[in-house]
């Protein structure tokens, strides 16, 4: 029986994430990527545009990964939760690598008063 | 160079919740990550078939389970392994250290990743991974899906 809280991976809500690079960069493996571009956001009411960051692509490469969790830790946005899900294991070296969809599929299903 | 005895080390195990599996371990247990293996064993995920009843049933697949740190000093001792073992064989490469290096992607005594030395059939990711991850893994050498 593995508790929801188990280590099992590291998922991502690709809708709370900014595109910061915080994780990226302090990643001691450096096992993750994340691409991003800009875009103008304009409001009826505002004097100009706002600018917004737009997430490309987040991959986190699973055979580099030693799930320490920093990147969970240091997400401001929560954008980044452990989830017990552990069956990973792949054919390839690259199918070790996840992206955006496989991330967010792993997002724990968790009752939100127990916390993360 | 004496030609390794593997099959005195090998083990052979029946896979939990995947009959159809019979596997013959050869173990490199090199780093953390063997605890793992061994916390599979306790918890009898993976269960040891008593030599008597392993002389019937013959173990359909040979796998060289490599769990933990392999140093550039050690990978002829794994290519020797990887020979010595009897077809049908596979190997297994458990734990980020054995997939690519893992913590250790920048040290220059550390080999990147196994698949440098030997082919590999599954890579099971995790630092260490759970017991229940590399049952997951192995339940891939047969094709019989996901494991729970």
């Amino acid at each position: 029986m593995i508790p929801t809280e188990a280590h099992g991976t590291i998922a991502l809500q690709p809708s709370a994430c900014t595109s910061c690079m915080i994780c990226v960069r302090e990643c001691p493996t450096w096992c993750i990527e994340l691409e991003s571009h800009t875009e103008q956001v304009s409001e009826p009411d505002a004097r100009r545009p706002k600018t917004v960051n737009i997430l490309d692509a987040f991959r986190i490469d699973f055979g580099l990964c030693m799930y320490c969790g920093i990147c969970v830790d240091l997400c401001p946005f929560d954008a980044l939760a452990w989830s017990p899900e552990h069956d990973l294991a792949a054919t390839t070296a690259g199918g070790l690598v996840l992206g955006i969809d496989e991330l967010s599929r792993a997002w724990p299903n968790r009752n939100p008063t127990s916390g993360s | 160079m004496t030609p390794l005895q593997s099959s005195a080390l090998e083990r052979r195990f029946r896979v939990s919740g995947h009959p159809q599996l019979l596997i013959s371990v050869l173990d490199v247990g090199l780093a953390c990550c063997a605890l793992e293996v061994g916390a599979a064993i306790t918890a009898g995920l993976l269960v040891l078939e008593e030599p008597e009843h392993s002389a019937v049933l013959e173990p359909r697949m040979n796998v060289l389970l490599i769990s933990g740190t392999v140093t550039d000093a050690l990978a002829p001792g794994i290519i020797r392994a990887w020979e010595a073992l009897d077809e049908p064989r596979v190997a297994v490469s458990f734990g980020a250290c054995a997939n690519t290096g893992g913590p250790y992607w920048d040290a220059p005594t550390v080999t990147k990743g196994i698949d440098q030395l030997i082919p590999m059939s599954v890579y099971i990711p995790g630092c260490p991974p759970r017991p229940e991850a590399l049952i997951a893994g192995l339940a891939r050498l047969a094709g019989v899906g996901d494991a729970g």
